[in-house]
């Protein structure tokens, strides 16, 4: 008569994983002993309890596991110096520097299109103004005035910019 | 007799015909004749008084009140009363430079501009006149305690009266002056409301003050070619000019000058009285509009921006790179048709 199974025996054919002839020789003693039927049965019973188990629950992956991970990732990366020298290769380089040189170039240019210089429309006024003198009963006692009253240095360009040519206001009553 | 008396009403009737002739034909010289004498009258009078001028624009009227001294031929001196901002400064004329005198920033801003001396172009611009406006003579006046000629200027091709100047009769000064807009209404009035005639004014009145005032050095205007052409094509840029004016307006003028580093071209038209200016720059420089009410408008289908100051009015635009800003006191129709023909 066969002994009693081992425990290792007894998860190993639950699992599947004996040899055809010893699993034959182990379905057959469980056929015959009270005893390995009711240690089967525990041990199966337990068994489906933990897979129960693993199924319903994601257990954490240990701290010290994922510590020991970053770990080896840290040491595997490489170290300041080395990626400089890494970008400097140039195949990496040049298009860099290409990229650096027409980002600066069309930044400029659109800064430049921002801050595009305009004409303060009461210098045109004044202008228009001055040039009438040479015609007929046309005088330039207004744009005098205008200047005058806007304070301006009167340079052409400090004018575009300063005149404020609103003199004095009253109803026409028209 | 009865051929006899026929020969004679047909005399009579051509020696009042030819009376009548003459008789137009002197108002008509004699209207002519007083526009001279008024330009000339300046050179020839020395004075003192009291001016106010007003312009007057859509919703309100500005003037200005100043008095005035006035040594002949060129010596002239504006000391402002109004409005506020300018009360106590004052604007002192030596032939053709001013020096705009601010008393509240203690200095003196010097400009110079050669048009005033340049007899030739005055001329010419009388004789523009003279094409597009009849001068006629309309009933005496006074004005300022002075007996004064009106002469109403009348466009040729309108119709429309532009310009109302009223002339001291002994004097020949223009006393009072009226320009009106298309529908009639005035949109600039010059008058004195005093003057005394002096035989010469102290020297002292036009004395520029030194002490405690800076000396500022303003725009300078030399004076404008009537080469246009010449002016467009040595602009720096491809630069227009319109296709269409109102009838009787040619171009007198032309000027190039850097408005803060911008080159800017301006162009001047004018019928005699009324002047259109048409500015243009090839460097992106937008007219800024922001101190005004800015009202939209249409140039070619294209979108513009006009401003009213006063009675003038500023048309600005841009098209194929070029900034346009098109400033006189037509109507904005008017103004948008010109602005439309401006095409390389």
């Amino acid at each position: 008569m066969m002994q009693h199974l081992t425990n290792p025996q007894l998860i190993d054919y639950i699992h599947g994983a004996l040899a055809p002839e010893e699993d034959a020789s182990v379905h057959a003693h469980l056929e015959s002993c009270a005893l390995c039927r009711e240690e089967y049965a525990t041990e199966v019973a337990l068994t489906e309890l933990l897979r129960k188990q693993a199924a319903l629950e994601e257990r954490d992956m240990p701290s010290t596991v994922k510590a020991a991970i970053w770990q080896q990732i840290r040491d595997a990366r490489p170290s300041p110096a080395t990626r400089i020298l890494a970008w400097l290769r140039p195949a990496i380089a040049i298009p860099v520097a290409a990229a650096i040189v027409l980002a600066a170039y069309f930044g400029l240019h659109s800064q430049q299109a921002s801050a595009a210089p305009t004409i303060d429309a009461a210098y045109l006024l004044q202008d228009h103004a001055a040039m009438n003198s040479t015609v007929p009963f046309g005088d330039r006692s207004g744009a005098d005035a205008a200047e005058l009253q806007s304070g301006s240095s009167g340079s052409a360009d400090e004018t575009a910019v300063n005149v404020q040519p609103a003199i004095y206001t009253a109803d026409a009553g028209r | 007799m009865r051929a006899a008396n026929a020969a004679g009403a047909a005399s009579l009737a051509f020696a009042v015909a030819l009376m009548c002739a003459g008789a137009v034909g002197a108002q008509g010289a004699g209207a002519d004749g007083l526009l001279r004498e008024a330009i000339d009258a300046p050179n020839n009078v020395s004075y003192v008084g009291q001016v106010q001028n007003t312009e007057f624009g859509q919703s309100k009227a500005e003037a200005t009140i100043f008095r005035i001294e006035h040594d002949s031929p060129n010596l002239t001196r504006r000391w402002y009363v109004a409005p506020q901002a300018l009360y106590g400064d004052s604007i002192i004329s030596r032939g053709d430079t001013s020096y705009n005198v601010d008393i509240k920033r203690n200095r003196v801003i010097v400009t110079k501009d050669d048009a005033l001396d340049d007899q030739v172009a005055q001329d010419d611009n009388f004789n523009l006149l003279a094409n597009n406006y009849r001068a006629v003579q309309g009933a005496d006046e006074t004005i300022a305690g002075r007996p004064a000629a009106s002469v109403l200027l009348v466009n040729k091709y309108t119709g429309q009266t532009v310009l109302r100047v009223w002339i001291d009769t002994q004097t020949k000064l223009v006393l009072q002056k009226e320009q009106y807009s298309s529908n009639g209404s005035v949109t600039r009035q010059m008058r004195f409301a005093q003057i005394r005639y002096v035989k010469d004014v102290p020297d002292g009145s036009f004395q520029i003050p030194t002490t405690g005032f800076t000396r500022v050095q303003g725009a300078s205007h030399g004076t404008p070619s009537n080469d246009v052409a010449g002016a467009i094509r040595t602009a720096g840029f491809q630069a227009r000019g319109p296709r269409y004016l109102p009838e009787g307006f040619t171009p007198i003028a032309a000027d190039i000058t850097t408005i803060k580093g911008i080159r800017t071209l301006h162009l001047l038209y004018s019928d005699g009285i009324r002047t259109i200016s048409l500015f243009e720059n090839a460097r992106g420089a937008a007219v800024d509009l922001s101190k005004y009410t800015v009202h939209p408008a249409t140039v070619d289908k294209q979108d513009a921006q006009y401003v009213q100051d006063g009675p003038t009015m500023l048309l600005a635009w841009a098209e194929s790179g070029l900034h346009f800003a098109l400033v006189g006191e037509l109507s904005e129709d008017e103004l948008s048709k010109i602005a439309s023909s401006v095409v390389p």
